[in-house]
């Protein structure tokens, strides 16, 4: 692992909620004044499951709770977007249910929900949900194999099935590629490519037999739209390009540590995102088969930068695991992650 | 201190929590089977919400045991009428989750008093102790199919065979399975009856001789003069990594602690040793459960109380709480 | 015997202090209305359980009177011991935090013991040992909260006495005492002052029915701002000679300073008492403290060696004798303040009446002896006679935990320490504070570590350890660092987490991988493949097939896997020559091309292939390649050993077009041989009962049949 010097090292910051933490993102920017997150909160004494907007202030970094909602049932997946210049957030429960709400730019406050009741996308927790940037379409996936498009429409939510596989396949992960194409992931690495045009099932699909994993999360860059970046079980993180599907380039994990790079982390990866901070050269220049920069979180409690022929750069390790985490994309430098042990923590990269 | 959990239907009678304690079933005297989860079964949370409820029997169920869960959320209802049946909650050829039969066990002489089932490196075993004082033991065959057991032995308990009893009648009958996992394990379990024939009464300790395929009674839980009492409960604690079993029977005289040797005399027999009788529910003792180290037992009584009991630093067993449910 | 009480700490779980209370019955409300006809018990996590409550059936069920009544209830039980000061999120915060610094702590341990045992005993002189528990002891008592002082306005308000601090925890005085005795050693020769330092952050966390020296302290800060005239209230005096005795220097100077004579307006004419008042107020600022350091703005003049201190210690209490026989007392016109002085010097000289009566209880009492009285540091036992005899002159009815364990600290007894740190501050208290113990002696070391029988063969260590496993287990956030503790547990540590790790559900996949994660890092591979099973058997019967599969896979169950196949050929069976067949492609993707841990399932893959090839030839036809890998495939099937027997016909019927090829034969002589024992084997088969007859037509056979037969002739021609 590359040494980092003290001037690179990332300020942490560290809050503790005393309530176990279910998700984390930044929210959009509402307005020019003040940054938010939106943090997905389990209360084990009460027995209830909310999601609250914090507002962030600085010198001393600090976050308080700002709005509140409660949701049903523990959060599941959380996603946020912007959608007619509204921040709106996204989210999925254990129950099944999925629940968008949209922030009062004014004061912060979640103001209106939509939601689709439990049992009609899936029966059991939603694995993931994706939202397509900057729009209103978001799709659900789960264990029972359903493949689901939930749109916000004028009158409401509209969902429609995309597949069922009835069981014969689970999906853990999504992730749009395009406003027709996405890509899921789920058990035994495999991944699959699914255009919108081409119904009744996925298109191509990429199978890692090399070990017997679980892909939980996945990233695609808007100016890679052929690659899908992968992570997942064993500290693994792969990229599968389209073009060249049967060869996935291994950026971390068990099996990459056998050929050259070294593994970051040897436990579940619970989140990679490519990571806009880290400027690798002219990425306009960069072959386009070259991956580009990505950040992962694990298990073993680190966070982590890699980059296809570098070594990878520690950014953060706790005692305990980081199930998540999000990068700013108004301020690339700054990542909320979600603890464990129930705290958010916040890197301010310098 | 207390949190309520989940109330039941008027007629609820028995109720088993699952390996988890996420799963909570209920028996009823109509024969119904309400079935209770948590919602999020990873945060321990305590609010229930009833998923499921179907008719088991025509007649009282009085106890429902699970089936451990390499076989799936199973569980046996033990009924009045005598007869047993053994549900299954799956999802079969496109029809929604549902708890489906999948055996009914039925003696025509004698009645089923107690079930339980054993997790063996070679399979999963089921006990069960008839009100002739009979103990039969079955083997499922096919790890994913419950309908398919296999009638393994039938033996009385009694600690010779010599002493065979022709006619019996059992009130009640308890068993507990070593609770040990791990493969060299022997299966190996405590019964105990309450009847009407003394040798069957006090509980005994057997275990699977795999050179013979044979069950043999390899201790007996009863001091000399107690060997008749009839037994109301008993509870093998967990043991991981004692030198010694415990065992806890419990008599109209009280809650006795047994230990019990690891390794066999010449005769086979196990080394037992009585280290407490511990009174306080000075009744009656209707259910008695070891916490998970095996440390502390808990037992509920006659008396209405639940009480908690342990050990101190001396090996000397003293009551650790009681508590006295009141509305 | 105590009236029944229940006590409710913040956490809503039930607190089990002392012995005693065995003896309590606790209550357990619930809304079933009696009579009973049964309790059931069944343990939760940890140390909570379940009691589900029977209501007696009514002989008449026909009466529709008590409808909506309920029939039973089933509640839940938490047992915590010890403290009910801390809520349960604060108890996580700290349970959370104490996991590194003891983890930490353990592996020095375990290197150190490694070392000692390539060079013979060395750990008793290993010059970091000391180090190491004291660093261990900052970072424990650094989660149990700083005591910050909170924000407060730049000018100093003459009239605040009493600085406003957060309050502190009776847990972290616990643990503070400890680490003055045990882990600080290094502070040892400046003990006394150590106490002092103690008690003046502690004082009021002291639980007495009497008041504290804080106390009162707090509530004269309260009446402060009415007092027109402070020397004239008795309390005054009382408060500031109170504040002397344990040693607040800086709150004594302050009162003092309030004191009326140094008016502008008033100093002409108490110019005497002024100067009295001034005296001792320097004096008092000028006490020689044994002791490194005072920090910035507390009184006083440190000496670091014995000699140099006894040396300004005389000359500080010759100066108080004089101040004391000095002839000026007379022209004190003003009574109280006369008396007030007069008494403090008392205080100073070590007089034990004045000191007694200045400090609420013995603790205080004593902080004032080893201040004032026996300045220097002695051994425990002069220590412990020293409190006894405080004990007699303030003598209580209930005693403080913390007063409780600092007598035991005093009395040397490990056992008595093991006992309060248990019973007043819990199982967290004695797991971490039992670490600061192991280092004190070889005694200490033999009854921590001795191998009780009757505890199963475990030792106190041990046994401390599980129990606070256990507390951890009770909840669903904290059961995870529980494995941190039991690791260290030699006897049964792992036959707890094993049990531990077994009984939590599989339903939601990242928990199940965490679990999964757990026993990864502890090797438990045995019981991770059991795991496995247990989520693989929940998902196929709850109609996730993939996830079924995929868990069962990963555990190796080559049982359930073959018995798997077969219900698959069942499905599969049924939709053979369809089109259908393609959902099954995903569950196929995920057996993966290696034949390992997929029992016959491995025959799905080749049947898959076998398809598809089957497919190119019917829809792209003619090419070579294309035909000969669908022969191939066809043979690899049929040579297969897993291939079920019940398969053969049908898979030879979708292949009449290979067998029949117009443009000669495909198979040579060898394979169509293959084929045809394949059908004699097949005619012998249905002679057997448990032959399953196939729905395809006996025209399908004798076409099959005449086919190979014509095949093989032109085999035979054409080789």
């Amino acid at each position: 692992m590359a040494i980092v010097s003290p001037q690179q090292q990332p300020q942490i910051h560290r809050f503790p909620q005393f309530k176990y933490i279910d998700g984390v993102r930044w929210l959009p920017p509402l307005s020019a004044f003040g940054r938010f997150a939106v943090v997905a909160l389990f209360d084990s004494d009460s027995d209830s499951s909310s999601i609250e907007i914090h507002s962030l202030t600085q010198n001393p970094l600090d976050m308080a709770p700002q709005s509140a909602w409660t949701s049903p049932s523990r959060i599941s997946s959380l996603k946020t977007s912007q959608f007619y210049q509204n921040p709106l957030v996204f989210a999925s429960t254990y129950t099944g249910s999925l629940h968008v709400l949209s922030v009062e730019p004014m004061d912060a406050s979640l103001d209106s929900e939509l939601s689709v009741p439990e049992k009609i996308l899936h029966d059991r927790p939603i694995s993931c949900v994706d939202v397509m940037d900057s729009g209103g379409e978001c799709l659900t996936v789960a264990e029972d194999g359903r493949v689901n498009l939930v749109s916000v429409g004028e009158s409401g939510l509209n969902y429609r099935r995309i597949f069922d596989s009835n069981g014969l396949v689970s999906y853990t992960a999504a992730k749009w590629a395009s406003p027709t194409e996405f890509a899921t992931g789920g058990c035994g690495f495999s991944l699959q490519w699914w255009d919108q045009r081409k119904p009744g099932g996925a298109v191509c699909q990429f199978k890692g037999d090399w070990a017997s994993g679980i892909v939980h999360c996945m990233d695609i860059h808007p100016s890679r739209k052929h690659t899908c970046l992968a992570g997942g079980s064993f500290g693994t993180v792969f990229a599968w390009d389209l073009r060249w599907q049967q060869q996935p380039i291994i950026l971390s994990g068990l099996e990459g540590s056998k050929t050259s790079n070294f593994s970051p982390c040897e436990s579940e990866v619970w989140e990679v995102r490519y990571d806009p901070y880290i400027k690798s050269g002219n990425i306009g220049g960069m072959s386009s088969s070259q991956i580009l920069p990505a950040m992962i979180c694990s298990e073993d409690g680190i966070i982590t930068s890699i980059e296809q022929g570098k070594q990878p750069v520690e950014l953060l390790a706790e005692p305990c695991a980081i199930n998540g985490f999000d990068i700013d994309h108004q301020h690339p430098s700054e990542v909320i992650c979600n603890l464990e042990w129930e705290s958010v923590a916040i890197l301010s990269r310098p | 201190m207390e949190k309520a959990m989940a109330t039941f239907d008027k007629g609820t009678v028995c109720s088993a929590w699952n390996y988890s304690a996420s799963r909570l079933v209920t028996g009823s005297a109509d024969g119904t089977v309400v079935v209770f989860d948590s919602l999020d079964p990873s945060s321990s949370s305590t609010s229930l919400t009833r998923t499921s409820n179907f008719k088991a029997h025509e007649a009282a169920i009085f106890k429902i045991v699970w089936v451990p869960p390499e076989y799936g959320d199973s569980i046996a209802c033990i009924c009045s009428d005598g007869s047993s049946s053994l549900w299954e909650e799956v999802v079969e050829d496109a029809q929604p989750l549902q708890w489906k039969l999948s055996k009914h066990f039925k003696s025509n002489s004698s009645q089923i008093l107690d079930i339980q089932f054993g997790n063996s490196s070679s399979g999963l075993k089921m006990i069960a102790a008839f009100s002739d004082g009979n103990v039969k033991v079955y083997e499922l065959m096919d790890p994913l199919d419950l309908k398919s057991w296999q009638l393994q032995a039938e033996f009385q308990n009694v600690i010779d065979s010599i002493s065979t009893v022709r006619k019996a009648a059992c009130l009640s009958a308890s068993i507990s399975w070593n609770p040990n996992r791990g493969e060299r394990q022997q299966s190996s379990f405590v019964l105990a009856f309450r009847s009407d024939t003394p040798q069957l009464d006090s509980a005994k300790v057997w275990e699977f001789d795999r050179a013979h395929q044979r069950w043999l009674p390899v201790a007996e839980l009863a001091l000399e003069a107690d060997k008749g009492d009839g037994v109301y409960a008993v509870a093998w604690a967990q043991n991981i990594g004692r030198p010694y079993e415990v065992i806890a029977v419990a008599t109209q005289k009280g809650i006795a602690i047994w230990r019990l040797g690891l390794n066999p005399d010449s005769d086979g027999r196990l080394s037992t040793e009585r280290v407490a009788l511990l009174s306080g529910h000075n009744s009656e003792v209707w259910d008695m459960e070891w916490d998970m180290g095996g440390m502390t037992l808990a037992s509920t009584g006659k008396d209405g109380m639940v009480r908690l009991w342990q050990s101190n630093l001396n090996g000397v067993w003293h009551q650790h709480a009681a508590f006295e449910p009141t509305s | 015997m105590p009236a029944p009480v229940s006590d409710s700490s913040p956490s809503g779980a039930l607190v089990l202090s002392s012995s005693v209370d065995r003896e309590v019955v606790y209550p357990i409300r619930h809304e079933v209305k009696p009579p009973i006809a049964r309790l059931s018990i069944s343990w939760a996590r940890g140390n909570s359980f379940r009691v589900s409550i029977f209501k007696q059936q009514c002989g008449d069920n026909s009466a529709g009177s008590d409808d909506g009544e309920v029939g039973g209830q089933v509640l839940e039980v938490k047992i915590r011991n010890g403290d009910t000061e801390i809520s349960a999120a604060e108890f996580r915060r700290i349970a959370y935090g104490s996991v590194s610094p003891f983890a930490l702590l353990q592996s020095r341990k375990n290197m150190v013991l490694g070392l000692s045992k390539m060079s013979m005993g060395l750990s008793q002189f290993n010059p970091d040992g000391w180090e190491y528990i004291a660093e261990y002891s900052k970072d424990v008592s650094s989660i149990l909260g700083n005591p910050k002082s909170l924000p407060s306005s730049a000018i100093e308000d003459p009239l605040e006495i009493l600085k406003k601090v957060e309050e502190p925890t009776c847990l972290k005085a616990a643990w503070e005492l400890m680490d003055v005795f045990y882990a600080d050693k290094q502070s040892h020769w400046w003990l006394n002052e150590r106490l002092v330092d103690w008690l003046a952050e502690y004082d009021s966390v002291l639980l007495t029915r009497q008041s504290t020296i804080h106390s009162k302290l707090f509530n004269f800060q309260k009446e402060l701002d009415d007092l027109q005239v402070v020397e004239d209230n008795p309390s005054y005096w009382d408060v500031i000679s109170s504040a002397l005795a344990v040693g607040w220097q800086e709150i004594v100077v302050k009162m003092l300073r309030l004191h009326g004579s140094y008016q502008l307006d008033q100093l002409s004419n108490r110019e005497t008492e002024n100067g009295l008042v001034e005296a001792v107020a320097v004096l008092i600022s000028k006490m020689p403290r044994m002791r490194p350091e005072l920090d910035s703005g507390r009184l006083g003049e440190c000496f670091k060696t014995k000699p140099d201190f006894t040396k300004a210690w005389e000359k500080w209490r010759s100066q108080i004798t004089k101040l004391d026989g000095s002839a000026f007392w007379v022209y004190c016109a003003h009574v109280q303040t006369r008396e007030g002085l007069r008494n403090m010097l008392q205080i100073i000289l070590g007089n034990v009446e004045s000191l007694s009566g200045a400090t609420c209880n013995w603790m205080e009492l004593y902080i004032s002896q080893l201040l004032y009285v026996r300045p220097f540091t002695m051994g425990l036992e002069s220590m412990y006679n020293l409190a006894e005899r405080c004990m007699q002159l303030k003598k209580t009815s209930n005693t403080d935990r913390l007063m409780r364990l600092m007598i035991g600290i005093l009395g040397e007894s490990t056992e008595v320490v093991l006992a309060e740190c248990s019973r007043g501050f819990g199982p967290w208290m004695v797991t971490h504070a039992m670490e600061l113990l192991t280092e004190e002696s070889d005694q200490v070391e033999v009854l921590l570590h001795e191998e009780l029988h009757d505890l199963g063969g475990i030792s106190i260590e041990e046994l401390h350890r599980l129990v606070y496993a256990q507390v951890l287990c009770s909840h669903a956030f904290t059961w995870q660092i529980a494995p941190i503790y039991l690791t260290s547990c030699a006897k049964q540590g792992i036959g707890f987490l094993e049990t531990l790790l077994y009984n939590q559900p599989v339903q939601h996949n990242g928990m199940l991988l965490k679990n999964l994660e757990i026993c990864r890092l502890y090797e438990l591979d045995g019981l991770s493949s059991n795991i496995m099973k247990i989520a693989g058997v929940y998902h196929w019967k709850h109609g996730r097939k993939a996830f079924g599969v995929f868990w069962l896979r990963k555990a190796r169950d080559e049982v359930r896997l073959n018995k798997i196949a077969l219900q698959l050929f069942d499905s599969v069976g049924k939709s053979i020559s369809d089109e259908s067949f393609k959902q099954w492609e995903g569950l196929i993707e995920l057996l993966g091309s290696e034949s390992k841990n997929t029992g016959g399932l491995e025959f799905l893959h080749k049947y898959r292939d076998f398809k598809k090839s089957l497919h190119q030839v019917h829809h792209k036809g003619k090419t070579t390649g294309v035909v000969q890998s669908a022969v191939d495939s066809l043979i690899a099937l049929m040579k297969n050993p897993s291939t079920p027997q019940r398969f053969w016909l049908p898979i030879l019927n979708d292949s009449l077009k290979l067998i029949d090829w117009h443009e000669g034969p495909l198979l040579n002589v060898e394979q169509t041989n293959l084929l045809l024992n394949k059908l004699q084997e097949l005619s012998m088969a249905r002679l057997r009962p448990d032959f399953v007859e196939s729905d395809l037509t006996p025209l399908a056979l004798s076409s099959i049949r005449l086919a190979l037969a014509k095949n093989l002739g032109r085999a035979f021609l054409e080789g």
